[in-house]
């Protein structure tokens, strides 16, 4: 099912959105697309707004046309015809769960605004609750306010749409205007049609009529609203729609971010707050005349129309950002669960380690693999933190353990990950990092590639093994080579990521690779470590992850 | 943010004096933009650390790619007055194999000129 799920293509699903909305069914698949402008294009050509890949659907098949709130289909000659409930058409006005078909029948389907069960649309539950506070004395001014105060607690998700519809709906039974529209602005600096409503509660999708000069000027000015009564002007040219229309009254509200920190808002002048969009309304002659509608409720539309939409644009953000939280919770989930370890057991060595991560998703990591070359554990410590540094550990931590289980060569693990990051290009993110690899004959080889060099604990000596590389992911065409040394039952391998020597106690001092030198040679073990470190620091908290693993050989 | 960074030019050297911390964010951001504005007109650029304690990973990383570019572009950094951790971290990262280092800014700025 692919219902709703494209937010480029699925529209608001309920009676009370600003537009009808159409389900388009092909075979077990279905969409909804809202019907945001008109004419509404149907046909084979990718051009067109719905297009449907059938040989049976001419290019250019069918539009869908508005006029006076109305929805007509509109069959454009096609080959083999449009139909509406079954019935070929050549124009048919449109009603609600109409199921319209395009010269494919049967298979591919159209339903004109269908009915929803959901019910909790967010102007029912406004009208709900104005219904149940307002009084019968109360005057508009006091509903509106009611209303809008009630709008604004109102922490629904996607309502921006049905606000604006609540709006307009409002101002247009305050205002007794025949036709309102609210605009936003978009991030052009453009307005876009936001939502239509005539007094009758009808869906407009058509702002041709509107008298675009007149809502210019209401954007221009600095003023709160715009009345403007055509009967008194006397420069009409230029003011094409009202003479083309015959406007009457048309009055323009422009929307305009409130201003938080000023306080008191003064009406009229010094107001100059971004402007949001605007809300327009309008009548014609043959209609009532609306010019004596009050100030006072035109400014309260203007100030509580505007906060209105800034606070469902805030709730709308607010999800967005609630989201991508989210998503970044799992991401995380996703990087503990790949981190989590699961330490091989063999009969010929011990391991053991442990992460103390410090905050946020860092990029240390450790493994263990057992094949038939032996236990190989690898401990890598990812350049930054965050996000980006978890993605190249995971990245890294795959290709490591993939290669390891396949039993390859130490030296091609390391060389191949090298390639691979400085290929892609990563940027300035690299990984420093240590494989031990012990086989059963006590024989471990090591590779150490920019890290902080293993502790070796052979017969109760510490050694610091010289060898090194560079680590993966700065040089393309860096060389690397492993070092190999013969265990002793009891010898063992102590490996740490910097933030353990690099852990700072309330001087300033780092714990340094001595003092992990000196834990290891009393015979310290990983807890002992970790031990050593909480001492040292004391409340001083860590500034890096801290990882540490041991390997045992027990012969 | 805890890095200073000088600019001024030595017979034609470009050399940068750092004082503070190269570390990941603001700093090594500040470093970079730096070597970039300076690389765009000059070929030899020699990095005095010899005001610089630490230098972590991201910073590390930071002066690798900024050395690529460069090298890749026929410039040239090369490093002057190393402290001991500084060294040591480009010791443990044998770092020390692709950067040229030397005691102090003007035996950095000599270099250049006896291969000029």
């Amino acid at each position: 099912m692919a219902l709703a799920s494209n937010p480029a293509t699925s529209g608001p699903a309920s009676n009370s959105a600003a537009f009808p909305t159409l389900v388009f069914v092909q075979g077990n698949e279905q969409r909804t697309v809202s019907l945001d402008h008109t004419p509404f294009t149907v046909g084979r050509r990718v051009d067109r707004d719905l297009v449907i890949a059938d040989p049976r659907v001419s290019r250019d098949h069918a539009n869908i046309v508005s006029e006076n709130g109305e929805f007509f289909v509109v069959d454009l000659g096609s080959k083999h015809s449009t139909f509406v409930n079954g019935q070929s058409v050549q124009r048919q006005k449109l009603e609600r769960n109409d199921r319209i078909e395009f010269g494919a029948r049967d298979t591919v389907y159209v339903v004109f605004d269908p009915h929803h069960a959901s019910t909790n649309t967010a102007r029912e539950f406004l009208s709900g609750i104005s219904g149940i506070r307002i009084s019968t004395e109360t005057s508009d001014l006091e509903k509106l306010t009611l209303f809008l105060d009630a709008a604004r607690r109102l922490n629904s998700i996607g309502v921006l749409d049905e606000i604006l519809v609540s709006l307009l709906d409002t101002t247009l039974k305050l205002t007794k205007a025949e036709r309102g529209y609210v605009f936003l602005k978009t991030e052009e600096g453009g307005l876009r049609l936001g939502a239509g409503r005539n007094s009758r509660g009808e869906p407009l999708l058509d702002d041709t009529t509107i008298s675009h000069s007149i809502l210019d000027d209401a954007l221009k000015s600095n003023s709160e609203f715009l009345v403007k009564d055509t009967s008194e002007m006397l420069d009409l040219s230029g003011r094409k729609s009202v003479v083309a229309f015959d406007l009457r009254t048309v009055i323009c509200i422009p929307l305009r971010k409130p201003q938080v920190q000023t306080g008191q808002r003064q009406a009229g002048a010094g107001d100059t707050g971004e402007v949001m969009g605007a809300l327009y309304v309008d009548s014609r002659f043959a209609s009532r005349d609306i010019s004596a509608v009050s100030n006072d409720i035109l400014r309260a539309i203007a100030t509580e129309a505007a906060s209105l939409i800034e606070n469902a644009r805030l709730v709308q953000a607010e999800e967005a950002s609630r989201r991508y939280q989210q998503e970044l919770a799992i991401a995380a989930t996703i990087q503990q669960r790949l981190m989590a370890v699961t330490i091989p057991e063999v009969p010929f060595a011990r391991l053991d380690g442990k992460n103390l991560p410090c905050k946020d998703i860092g990029g240390d990591f450790f493994d263990a693999v057992s094949t038939d070359e032996g236990l190989a554990v690898v401990l890598v410590d990812v350049s930054g933190k965050g996000v980006s540094a978890a993605l190249l550990a995971s990245t890294l931590q795959g290709m490591v353990y993939s290669q390891l289980s396949s039993g390859r060569g130490l030296v091609e693990i390391v060389t191949a990950a090298n390639r691979f990051f400085t290929y892609k290009h990563i940027g300035e993110k690299y990984a420093t990092l240590v494989i031990a690899r012990v086989r059963r004959d006590g024989e471990l080889e090591f590779v150490n590639c920019g890290h902080v060099p293993p502790v070796l604990v052979c017969n109760h000596q510490v050694i610091r093994p010289k060898h090194g590389n560079l680590p993966v992911g700065l040089i393309s065409d860096a060389t690397y080579e492993s070092d190999r040394m013969q265990l002793h039952a009891g010898d063992r391998v102590i490996l740490v990521t910097d933030g353990v020597t690099e852990a700072e106690n309330q001087k300033g001092d780092f714990f340094e690779d001595y003092r992990l030198e000196e834990v290891a040679a009393k015979g310290g073990a990983m807890a002992d470590v970790f031990a050593a470190v909480n001492n040292f620091r004391g409340t001083t908290p860590l500034n890096d992850d801290c990882t540490v693993v041991e390997m045992v050989y027990t012969g | 943010m805890s890095l200073k960074i000088e600019v001024k030019d030595v017979e034609g050297v470009a050399v940068l004096s750092c004082h503070g911390n190269v570390i990941f964010g603001d700093e090594s951001a500040a470093l970079r933009q730096k070597l970039r504005d300076v690389l765009g007109s000059k070929r030899k650029v020699v990095l005095d650390l010899s005001g610089v304690s630490y230098i972590d990973s991201g910073g590390l990383g930071m002066l690798v790619g900024a050395y690529s570019s460069a090298r890749a572009a026929g410039s040239d950094i090369k490093l002057a007055g190393l402290g001991q951790r500084v060294r040591d971290l480009l010791q443990v990262t044998k770092l020390v194999t692709v950067f040229e280092s030397f005691g102090n800014e003007a035996q950095a700025v000599a270099a250049f000129r006896s291969h000029a």
